[in-house]
């Protein structure tokens, strides 16, 4: 309990630290600022990292079945994903809006009522662990580490959001960055941000990263479904609002191949996607019951 | 081949392969869904009623809005979207893997096409068009391209490419979804789903299968702060009087066999049968009953310091009389008011059949006339599973559908098929060297391509 804890407030003020600096890179253009900014997001990965492996230890299962821990889940793919995609395109001033997405996510987690928050034994209908990977791993006498559908469906649904959310941050920034291109003003804070030809291209690739992972979390929760209950589908809230996710994601991918439709409609779509993905994810949680009730 | 076209391909045909249709379907699935969320679905009427009013209840009914998912028009446009993705890879899928398979490499090389593309650049460098040559062909085979070397001596040209298989990703994709949703109608169409409560040493006969399913055990688990962690139910399978297998079931895990599933889906006690029942014997000069003998369900059982025996016969958890039919009955599931029914032997002669209440000790005697009367202290319930049953010939379609679906993601979101020309065109003491390319999607993967060649070409 205290361990999680200490983490949790550890990794908040972490990532209130990284969003200033890379706030703080952008506005002031100091590469030192930059440079500290990195560093201080690998330590705010490493300490959500260090959340979610306390809080499997104290629960004893994978730490992602209620809204909390999916939470950390979802701030530590989406903090891992950035940092692949600054490694990888070294364009720092991204950091200060997706930084400010984590830190909001982070704020809102420990505004959420102990009830969501509390570490709890799984109830009858989430224990699953996959037979044929609790066999591999008894030779080892590891097989209560196995992971079953649970874990796996919970996880690629995340790694979908995480994808998202980055990709609204970077289509936020490329509304914003295509209305001065446009009108061809100079302002020294929107000519930080790369070109929106780039924007909308990283886009494209967040949300190339997030549709398969969701499409296969809503594949395997379907088939997690008919294998333990036997129906893989029930047109429950948060089933139907993934559905609506996906299809609005479907659409981003396919309106792409269009030409009229890259750019500016592609980052509408996908800041549409993303309210759908904030709205499948706490709205249905807290305002429409069903069947998954518990996260 | 134009004017020769098959003669499905009309307009219809044109229209059910646009990507408009595409988009227009996808937006408009999304958006009547979220009304499908909103309005809570298969209420009864009067829930709409009293939530939207007379008018608005009766829009929604019109439009199937309170069953929007099964509605008539919601399945027409899932339809729809299945018709579309089957007619675009039926245009889109046979012509790509015809190319793929005899993809022709050696075309016309046009060194104008390469200034053509807007991944594009001219290098020079300072060594003998040869010795670029074989550089460019170390670059090229270091990053994994196929190429072909054209021209002679002095202006080689090289056509090089790669990943063109990340094409099909799309059609993958596209064939796995209409796999999924096969194995869901199939599923629907030739499987069967059912509910049966079974007693604990219950069978429960199958009539769709040759077998039976017995419930030698029911227990629920708990944790230590005493939630409950799981259900079980302990099932044999008797095929032909034989016990060909025994299965721990719980939520989560079910039993398989022959096709047929078996899931823990409920449990609770019996209504109509216990395990036993706990009677005292009260004689009429002590004023409290002797120690409760067990008697089980259903077996004539003496009952010690006395001259009687009784057997269990009848079990109602909440007594009820039904003075019209004359019949006793449960008024509900719950055990509110438990009561057993006896016989009452006093050797061989049958004396009395009286109902004994558990919450009522005492209101009528167990034995007409007699010095001896008999108290229902307590019982032991029998247990029921409650067991879905499920049969879904359909389940390896969708399987069979999953694992396209992960090929087709891998092969569309991250295979990409690059393709690139290049010119090396000795000119005197240093060569000069076009390169240029074209990617299906993900610029930015071509863009380093291309620089990491150019870097290898021109550094010694």
């Amino acid at each position: 309990m205290i361990l999680s804890l200490m983490f949790f407030t550890f990794s908040f003020a972490f990532y209130l630290i990284t969003a200033l600096l890379y706030l703080g890179h952008w506005v002031f253009k100091k590469k030192w600022l930059g440079q500290t900014a990195t560093a201080m997001c690998f330590v705010a990965l490493g300490s959500t990292t260090m959340i979610l492996i306390s809080r499997a230890s104290e629960s004893g299962h994978a730490p992602f079945s209620n809204l909390y821990e999916s939470m950390m889940l979802f701030v530590w793919a989406t903090n891992l994903g950035y940092l692949i995609m600054e490694y990888r395109h070294k364009f720092k001033v991204i950091g200060s809006v997706v930084m400010t997405i984590e830190f909001l996510a982070m704020l809102s987690a420990s505004l959420l009522p102990y009830r969501f928050k509390s570490v709890e034994p799984l109830n009858p209908a989430l224990q699953n662990k996959w037979h044929w990977l609790m066999s591999a791993l008894a030779p080892f006498g590891l097989e209560k580490y196995a992971i079953g559908w649970l874990d796996f469906h919970v996880f690629t649904t995340f790694v979908g959001y995480a994808g998202f959310a980055i990709s609204f941050g970077l289509s936020i920034i490329f509304v914003i960055k295509e209305k001065f291109e446009v009108s061809s003003k100079p302002n020294s804070f929107v000519d930080a941000f790369p070109d929106s030809r780039i924007l909308d291209e990283l886009s494209y690739r967040s949300i190339a990263w997030g549709f398969p992972f969701l499409a296969v979390g809503i594949v395997s929760g379907a088939v997690w479904a008919n294998y333990a209950w036997g129906t893989y589908w029930s047109w429950d809230p948060k089933e139907t609002w993934s559905l609506i996710t996906w299809f609005i994601y479907a659409a981003y991918l396919h309106a792409r191949v269009t030409r009229g439709w890259k750019g500016k409609r592609a980052a509408y779509l996908s800041i549409a996607g993303f309210l759908a993905v904030i709205f499948l994810y706490w709205g249905v949680s807290f305002i429409l019951p069903g069947l998954h009730a518990y996260a | 081949m134009e004017g020769n076209k098959p003669w499905y391909k009309g307009s219809i045909w044109y229209f059910l392969n646009s990507l408009k249709l595409t988009l227009t379907v996808l937006i408009t699935l999304a958006v009547v869904s979220i009304f499908g969320t909103v309005v809570e679905q298969n209420q009864p009427v009067e829930n709409y009623v009293a939530a939207y009013g007379e008018k608005w209840t009766k829009f929604i009914v019109y439009v199937h809005a309170n069953d929007l998912f099964h509605s008539w028009w919601f399945l027409a446009l899932l339809t729809l979207l299945a018709v579309n993705i089957i007619v675009c890879t039926f245009e889109r899928f046979p012509p790509k893997w015809k190319s793929l398979l005899n993809h022709k490499p050696e075309g016309k090389f046009d060194s104008k096409l390469i200034e053509r593309f807007s991944n594009n650049q001219t290098v020079t460098v300072s060594a003998g068009s040869d010795a670029v040559k074989a550089r460019m062909e170390a670059a090229l085979r270091k990053k994994k391209f196929k190429f072909v070397t054209l021209g002679s001596r002095g202006d080689w040209c090289f056509y090089a490419w790669k990943g063109a298989v990340g094409r099909l990703g799309s059609d993958f994709t596209h064939i796995s979804l209409l796999l999924i949703l096969l194995g869901a109608i199939v599923g629907s169409f030739a499987g069967y789903k059912d509910y049966k409560a079974v007693y604990v040493g219950g069978t429960l006969s199958m009539p769709k299968a040759d077998f039976e399913v017995k419930l030698n055990k029911f227990w629920i688990d708990y944790y230590e702060s005493g939630q409950i962690r799981q259900y079980n139910s302990l099932l044999s399978v008797i095929e032909n009087g034989k016990e060909v297998m025994q299965k721990q079931i719980w939520v989560n895990e079910p039993l398989y066999y022959k096709g047929v599933r078996f899931y823990q889906s409920s449990y609770g006690m019996a209504w109509s049968k216990v395990e036993d029942a706990r009677l005292s014997l009260k004689k009429k000069n002590k004023d409290t009953p002797e120690k409760p003998v067990v008697i089980p369900w259903e077996t004539l059982t003496k009952i010690p310091d006395s001259k009687y025996s009784v057997k269990v016969v009848g079990y109602t958890a909440d007594f009820a009389y039904d003075e019209k039919t004359n019949q006793v009955y449960s008024k509900s599931p719950e055990a509110s008011n438990p009561a057993v029914r006896l016989e009452v032997y006093e050797g061989d002669r049958l004396v009395s059949t009286p109902w004994l209440f558990m919450k009522y000790p005492g209101i009528f005697p167990a034995i007409p006339n007699a010095d001896d009367d008999l108290v229902f202290v307590t019982f032991k319930p029998t247990m029921y599973s409650g067991l879905s049953i499920n049969k879904d010939p359909g389940t390896n379609i969708v399987w069979a559908g999953s694992i396209v679906m992960g090929i087709g993601f891998y092969l569309a979101f991250f295979v990409f098929h690059r393709r690139i020309w290049v010119q090396v065109k000795d000119s005197g003491k240093s060569t000069e060297v076009k390169i240029g390319g074209m990617i299906n999607k993900n610029n930015f993967v071509l863009e380093k391509d291309l620089k990491e060649i150019v870097d290898s070409v021109t550094s010694d």
